[in-house]
């Protein structure tokens, strides 16, 4: 319970005042000489504990009418977002308003989206407050804090509007906890309304700890109240790009789409997506299964150099992870490069060339002794069977996946103790008539997945006889039934860093027919080109720093757009920037209410769950303690009534005669 | 300790309005001289009460020979004889006496009526007198009927004082035994005392054949009990006090009081004693009035 007067609380110790009228009363007695004290005497004896239980019922009573009366004043708020602790007006709320993507989802059964309630329900629970608080609004897309002079203004203030952005709670409470340091403020307390998206909230984040260990340090009480948005919603659908590529066919240049979609039903069935390419929309089918769904999709773009996108399922529970954007360009054309010693450097070069109009372009290649830093200028794919670089060339190299480019390393057929991004080689392992066989690989995504025809490339009847152990510490995107990996994965910068356990030589495997080490690196060649691109792809809320000093335009609407909330296509000269929500922002999982709970350790917390707490989060109750007034008062009244003349009464004396 | 009331005890008006009415007993009373009340003795006398017939013994002088001469039966004719009242005037002068309401002291009001009453007796050639009904040894006034005696009489009362524990009950045993002629027992007293010892004095004296008459005197106040704050209630006979709010026993008090008053009365009624209860708010004259009007009354009847 809190209250608005808190002031008025300091005149409890009024509640004692009938108690010490009644003891001066009593103690203020008249003496009165008394000759029939025989009856009164009987009478008194007879009638004790019932006149004692009635002057402590009417004591009790106008205790009660005084405490309601102060209680009345004070103008108590009460409800499942207050608890009924007793608690004055805080100096400072901080509003922390989740405005990530998810939070746009509709509430089933109201024309509402979980962010226009949170907004109301707080706006609604701030205006008590905000003559007698600061109100401090802290949103998710900005995180910058700034007051607020309105309560009833907060839906509709430009910070609290919808975002694509994905919300990171530790860095809010971060913000928040500055605030309160450089403010200096007094009693706080940190109002968060959110959908509880456990990637928002982070729970395994270690920055929980210290934020809250800082909280408690505080010589103020802060106290936090979380407005969880978790109500039903309609069944929802989110599609995301996760690949993209230009490819340079034989009828000209085509755009390859690997799409997910993801659906809060786990049903089989068709979802319609609405393309459009460069302001040309298409209505196409795929067909879904399961929550998740991988869709390749491919569309002739024929001479086109570049072009812009975007990808919309029909309407439903969230519309605001309906639409993906894409951008696709051809001025930065992939391009290998091949270090080797040994014979198999025509078959790099074949396997790793870059198509383009006039032809495929056979990789480069050099020696690992001729190969200098200024090499990898132009290529997005190092193709590596050599010892692993050190020194200067090793640092180039690292630099190179860092920006975007791919490496792969395959066998230099000795042991050796260096390592590139934690991984070595080992020793080489040769197997018996059966060869190794290949047990498991990642179908879905990396440089093995399925053709866009969903075919699987044919990893199962690869026969490796010989492979080198692959050491340290990745992801493992293919092994050997026995365990061992053919083909890790560490991610380095933007780029990434490849390990193959075998060769394409018949002594080692049969990788060298091509079915598997030529999409493997066509693969990695285009992935790799993300490193030429002039197109910048980002996440909403994450647009690099360069780019923000930039004045977009947004190819849909022709007007300037704000790329660090709003997904879409921008164009600023020259320059492209394609911003999506976080794909994180389609995953359903949320945090438990404990979970949630104990993220806050020791500090005051309050959970109001709107799935199936009231409709308000709080309400003043002060009619209820003028009604309690009024009702000890009618007590106390009838309790002190002159009772009925008894029957057996003695007669009236009879009036005197004149 | 009460003051002496300013009024007199015997005002010249209440006196006056009452002299017409003589006080009458309501049994016969047994008398030294010749008097206005009926004796339980019969012979001549003025007042004719019967005739009888003859026995053989009898003096032949009573003989009433008018009426041998119509009948040749030999009768004797009575008479009933008259003579004079005692009175015994019983004033409680207990402490709970000395109660003193919006009307004054219950013992000035008591002193009046006694004083009144004494008066009246002696006026109409009627012995009173007077015994104090206190712990200390007052000497009893006993019953005269000249002129000086109301002095007597008078003085006792003026100097009465309500004091100590209340002595009735064995006063009135006392008084039974003492008084060996039938006369007339006037007790002035609030009565505060056990009901059934009171009971059995008040028999004692009616089996003594004395004709008795009890001035129940109460306060208003008593009755009623309408205090408005707590009241620190002390005692008037003895040294208990006790601290109510008077609101929450008034209730049980006047029952318990309507109780002992009833029982009083029904008590009297069964020695057939002339119970009387007075509230000192009603004038004293108008009291004894009524008392005069209906000894009459039932003096007449008899």
């Amino acid at each position: 319970m809190t209250f608005l007067q808190p002031l008025i609380l300091w005149g409890l110790p009024l509640v004692l005042l009938p108690v010490i009228i009644h003891l001066i009363n009593r103690m203020r007695h008249r003496p009165r000489q008394w000759a029939a004290m025989q009856f009164l005497l009987a009478a008194t004896r007879s009638s004790t504990s019932h006149a004692k239980l009635r002057n402590l019922l009417i004591l009790l009573m106008r205790v009660l009418a005084v405490l309601t009366l102060l209680l009345f004043l004070a103008r108590p708020l009460v409800g499942g977002w207050m608890g009924w602790a007793l608690a004055a007006a805080p100096d400072a709320i901080l509003l922390l308003v989740d405005r990530s993507a998810s939070m746009e989802a509709r509430v089933a059964g109201a024309d509402e989206s979980r962010r226009e309630y949170a907004l109301k329900m707080l706006a609604d629970a701030a205006r008590e407050f905000e003559h007698a608080s600061h109100l401090v609004l802290l949103d998710s897309a900005t995180r910058q804090a700034r007051e607020i002079a309105n309560a009833a203004s907060l839906p509709g203030l430009p910070d609290t509007q919808a975002t694509d952005t994905a919300a990171d709670l530790p860095a809010m409470l971060q913000t928040a906890l500055d605030w309160l340091i450089e403010n200096q403020a007094g009693t706080a307390e940190i109002w968060i309304a959110s959908d509880l998206q456990a990637s928002n909230w982070q729970p395994d984040d270690p920055r929980w700890e210290t934020i809250i260990t800082a909280f408690d340090s505080m010589p103020q009480k802060v106290r936090v109240r979380l407005l969880a948005t978790t109500q039903e919603s309609p069944g929802n659908a989110s599609i995301s790009v996760a690949q993209l590529s230009r490819q340079q066919a034989t009828g000209g240049g085509e755009v390859r789409l690997a799409v997910d979609l993801t659906r809060s039903q786990a049903d089989a069935g068709r979802a319609t997506i609405t393309r459009t390419l460069n302001g040309v929309a298409t209505e196409l089918e795929a067909r879904v299964t399961g929550q998740s769904t991988r869709w390749r999709h491919r569309f002739a773009v024929g001479d086109q150099a570049g072009g812009w996108g975007k990808l919309e399922l029909s309407a439903d529970g969230n519309p605001r992870d309906n639409i993906t954007y894409y951008r696709y360009s051809d001025d930065h054309r992939p391009a290998g490069l091949v270090v080797t010693g040994s014979a198999l450097g025509p078959l790099w070069q074949a396997a790793a060339s870059a198509a383009g109009r006039d032809g495929r372009t056979p990789a480069k290649r050099y020696a690992p002794d001729d190969v200098t830093p200024a090499d990898l200028r132009d290529a997005t794919l190092v193709v590596w069977q050599a010892p692993l670089p050190e020194g200067e060339m090793a640092g180039a190299l690292r630099r190179f996946a860092d920006e975007g480019g791919r490496v792969i390393f395959f066998p230099p057929d000795q042991a050796a103790t260096a390592r590139f991004a934690g991984l070595g080689w080992g020793e080489k392992q040769t197997s018996g008539d059966a060869g190794f066989a290949v047990g498991r690989w990642d179908e879905d995504q990396g440089p093995l997945a399925n053709t866009d025809e969903g075919l699987l490339l044919p990893l199962a009847k690869l026969g490796v006889r010989q492979r080198q152990q692959v050491i340290g510490q990745a992801a493992v995107l293919a092994a050997f039934d026995d365990g061992q990996a053919l083909l890790v994965r560490q991610s380095l910068g933007q780029g990434e860093v490849y390990f193959c356990a075998t060769l394409p030589l018949l002594a080692w495997s049969e990788m060298g027919d091509g079915l598997v080490v030529v999409p493997m690196l066509q693969r990695l060649l285009a992935a790799g080109s993300r490193r030429l691109q002039r197109d910048s792809v980002a996440e909403c809320g994450h647009v690099g720093a360069g780019d923000l000093q930039l004045e977009w335009t947004s190819i849909e609407t022709g007007q300037r757009g704000d790329v660090q909330t709003q997904a879409g296509v921008y164009q600023s000269g020259d320059r492209w920037l394609v911003v999506n929500r976080p794909a994180a922002e389609d995953e359903f999982e949320r945090v438990g209410d404990e979970a949630v709970a104990g993220l806050f350790g020791s500090l005051s917390f309050q959970l109001f769950q709107a799935q199936r707490d009231d409709t308000a989060l709080q309400g003043e109750i002060w009619r209820m303690f003028l009604f309690l007034m009024l009702l000890a008062l009618l007590i106390e009244a009838w309790l002190i009534r002159p009772g009925p003349i008894p029957d057996d009464a003695p007669p009236k004396p009879q009036p005197a005669a004149a | 300790m009460p003051e002496p009331s300013a009024q007199p005890l015997i005002e010249a008006d209440v006196v006056g309005r009452l002299m017409g009415q003589p006080l009458l007993a309501r049994f016969p009373m047994e008398g030294s001289v010749s008097g206005h009340h009926r004796s339980p003795h019969r012979g001549s006398s003025v007042e004719f009460a019967e005739y009888r017939n003859y026995a053989p013994g009898d003096d032949i002088r009573r003989l009433d020979w008018r009426v041998f001469a119509r009948t040749d039966r030999y009768y004797l004719k009575e008479f009933e004889a008259e003579t004079n009242l005692r009175c015994y005037v019983v004033l409680d002068c207990s402490g709970s006496m000395g109660f003193e309401g919006e009307h004054g002291t219950r013992l000035d009001y008591a002193k009046r009526l006694a004083a009144t009453l004494s008066y009246l007796i002696i006026n109409q050639g009627d012995a009173a007198g007077l015994l104090h009904v206190t712990e200390k040894t007052t000497p009893d006034i006993p019953p005269r009927r000249n002129a000086s005696h109301l002095q007597i009489i008078l003085d006792a009362l003026g100097q009465a004082q309500p004091t100590g524990g209340t002595q009735l009950v064995p006063m009135l045993h006392e008084l039974a035994e003492k008084a060996r002629r039938r006369a007339l027992v006037v007790i002035l007293s609030d009565c505060f005392c056990d009901g059934a010892e009171l009971r059995d004095a008040l028999q004692h004296l009616r089996f003594q054949k004395h004709d008795l008459a009890l001035f129940h005197l109460l306060d208003p106040l008593e009755l009623a009990f309408e205090f408005d704050r707590p009241v620190r209630f002390v005692d008037m006979e003895g040294s208990q006090s006790i601290v109510t709010e008077p609101a929450t026993v008034r209730a049980e008090y006047q029952a318990q009081l309507k109780r002992f008053l009833g029982k009083l009365r029904d008590d009297c009624h069964e020695f057939n004693a002339d119970y009387r209860r007075v509230t000192i708010d009603q004038p004293y004259g108008q009291v004894l009035a009524d008392f005069l009007t209906e000894r009459a009354r039932h003096a007449t009847r008899a």
